[in-house]
């Protein structure tokens, strides 16, 4: 477990909350030095005004910091009644937000192509760590699945697809789309584009956020072509920082770890998907 | 002019009356990001350690209700060795910053409340002091709180006080607060910390489940607070030993009411998730009232509701 994990309470500035896919929206909040430290697969813990009653802060992950403009992007589902208050914040509205937190995607030690996965409102952790690969110089294919296409993030896809080339490989990166009813790219599940895809390219690693189906699907794809794999799992969470112990993930090799604190991302090999 | 905020808890020296309830804190170490705990607080209690490593439960652990949470951890912790391992440099420097340290001591027989005393006793010269957490599962029993009764309790409490001269609180489940209060001061607890969660079952009506991964769960937050009070209160009149109010405490105000009802010592939790300066802002606004109360020590204020 990571105990130097130490995250602060920043105030946050709503800039934009707009919707960008069906039941999705695109948030960009000012809050400068979580800009700063944040890293790609951390997490934060907003609270979000308007009703005391309930007492937790919605946990979200992020898709971009900007350390220079201050600025860090979340897209979120409309799920319940939090994230419905939250989009309903105004640019303007203030609010405070707990984070850096966690333990975030690690750039893979071997040099080579890193396979993205990406399900639902898992594609903003996906779209931090292609931008962390980006800046370290690692290629990346993606496979970007969604319910259909009014529930694709499309602008999200799109910056996988315009992130600075791959350095070490003058092919070109493949993002494919997949949905559940094919209205939109491939029809069907996101394992359905990645076999596939293990099968035609040299990868060293995958990393993926999504259902935990989805995840479970992606792991035993990677395992069988033997790749390690990154997943970046979801839980309820009560604090978010490692003081209550609520968010247990259970470990392969028993007893559990804190999705909060030694994770969201952990090693898929090393969980109970 | 400024109060003296300074309480005794049982033996336990506390600068200010504010305390943090076991497992809503980490072991303090978590917070140290969001204020300086050691130069703030007058304890913390750490989460409960058995005497080997526990698992805790499945999950989810975790539901939201209105203004309450529900939370089935287990009890999940690394044993009193692992405890130390890991905390014991951090809890000693925040003693030294002036802030006591509270270890909670777990067991599933009164053996492993014996077991686990001995290794505290042993590997952790630097805790002020003990509290004894009396819900846990009695494995023989099939799962009752190990100090249902005012007997069980009384057990417990036997089992633990032989072996350590430093103060023993007893963590009280809420539940006969009197009767359970009268046996463990009889058995020579220094102080009562109560309430401890309020059982309590939550169902998805969908799947026909629990929302945990147990059938019931302790139920914590601002929904409890006016039950804690008067547990508080009744327990007062029944003791004659110092008391730390626990349940709900979100607020100041919360916290002097506590104090009015008979606590010498509150202790902030699941206001913790919430806010993260929970605790601290509830220390201030402490001080102020007792100011405006125009008191010279806060413990003037300790049981001094008038009914």
């Amino acid at each position: 477990m990571q105990d130097d994990v130490r995250p602060a309470l920043h105030e946050f500035v709503v800039k934009v909350n707009e919707p960008v896919a069906q039941d999705t929206y695109r948030l960009l909040i000012e809050a400068p030095e979580l800009a700063r430290t944040i890293a790609a697969g951390q997490f934060m813990n907003l609270q979000v005004p308007g009703d005391a009653s309930h007492i937790l802060r919605i946990p979200l992950s992020f898709s971009c910091a900007d350390a220079a403009a201050g600025t860090v992007e979340l897209v979120y589902a409309v799920v319940g009644e939090g994230t419905a208050r939250l989009a309903a914040m105004a640019p303007g509205q203030r609010s405070t937000l707990t984070g850096p937190s966690g333990t975030g995607w690690r750039v893979p030690e071997q040099p080579g192509r890193v396979l993205l996965v990406a399900g639902g409102v898992g594609l903003p952790p996906v779209i931090a760590a292609a931008r962390m690969l980006a800046a370290a110089g690692v290629g990346f294919d993606a496979v970007v699945g969604a319910r259909d296409a009014a529930h694709l993030y499309e602008r999200g896809v799109d910056e996988l697809r315009g992130m600075a080339p791959d350095q070490l490989c003058d092919c070109a990166r493949r993002v494919l789309v997949t949905t559940d009813d094919g209205s939109a790219g491939i029809r069907g599940f996101v394992t359905q584009a990645v076999e596939p895809l293990l099968a035609e390219r040299t990868y060293v690693q995958l990393m993926a956020c999504g259902p935990a189906p989805m995840l479970r699907g992606v792991a035993e794809l990677a395992d069988a072509a033997q790749l390690p794999c990154q997943v970046s799992l979801e839980r309820l969470m009560g604090c978010g920082f490692g003081a209550c112990s609520c968010c247990n993930v259970e470990l392969a090799a028993g007893g559990y770890a804190l999705c909060c604190q030694d994770g969201p991302v952990f090693d898929a090999k090393e969980v109970v998907l | 002019m400024s109060v003296n905020m300074a309480v005794d808890l049982g033996g336990i020296a506390m600068r200010n009356p504010v305390n943090t309830a076991s497992g809503t804190f980490g072991n303090g170490v978590q917070f140290e990001g969001f204020y300086d705990v050691g130069a703030t607080l007058g304890a913390i209690t750490c989460k409960g350690v058995a005497a080997q490593p526990w698992d805790g439960n499945p999950a989810p652990r975790l539901a939201e209700l209105p203004s309450a949470i529900m939370n089935s951890v287990g009890l999940q912790n690394p044993g009193v060795a692992g405890f130390v391992e890991r905390y014991g440099a951090y809890l000693q420097g925040l003693r030294e910053r002036g802030c006591a340290v509270i270890c909670q001591i777990a067991g599933h027989s009164l053996e492993e409340y014996a077991r686990a005393t001995e290794l505290f006793e042993e590997l952790a010269p630097w805790a002020s002091g003990f509290e004894v957490n009396i819900s846990c599962p009695n494995i023989a029993a099939g799962g009752a709180a190990m100090g249902a009764t005012p007997a069980a309790a009384a057990e417990v409490m036997r089992t633990v006080r032989p072996l350590t001269s430093r103060p023993v609180l007893v963590k009280m489940a809420p539940h006969d607060v009197a009767e359970i209060g009268r046996a463990l001061q009889a058995e020579g607890a220094d102080a009562l910390s109560l309430i401890n969660t309020i059982p309590a079952m939550a169902l998805d009506v969908r799947t026909r489940r629990s929302r945990l991964a147990r059938p019931t769960a302790g139920l914590s937050g601002p929904a409890i607070h006016a039950i804690a009070v008067r547990m508080v209160w009744e327990c007062a009149q029944a003791v004659d030993l110092p008391l730390c109010g626990i349940g709900g405490i979100a607020s100041w105000e919360d916290a002097a009411e506590m104090i009015l009802a008979g606590a010498t010592a509150v202790s902030v939790g699941t206001a913790n998730l919430t806010d993260p300066l929970a605790a601290a802002h509830v220390a201030e606004g402490l001080e102020r009232w007792a100011a405006e109360q125009g008191v010279d020590s806060i413990t003037e204020l300790v049981g001094a509701a008038e009914l």
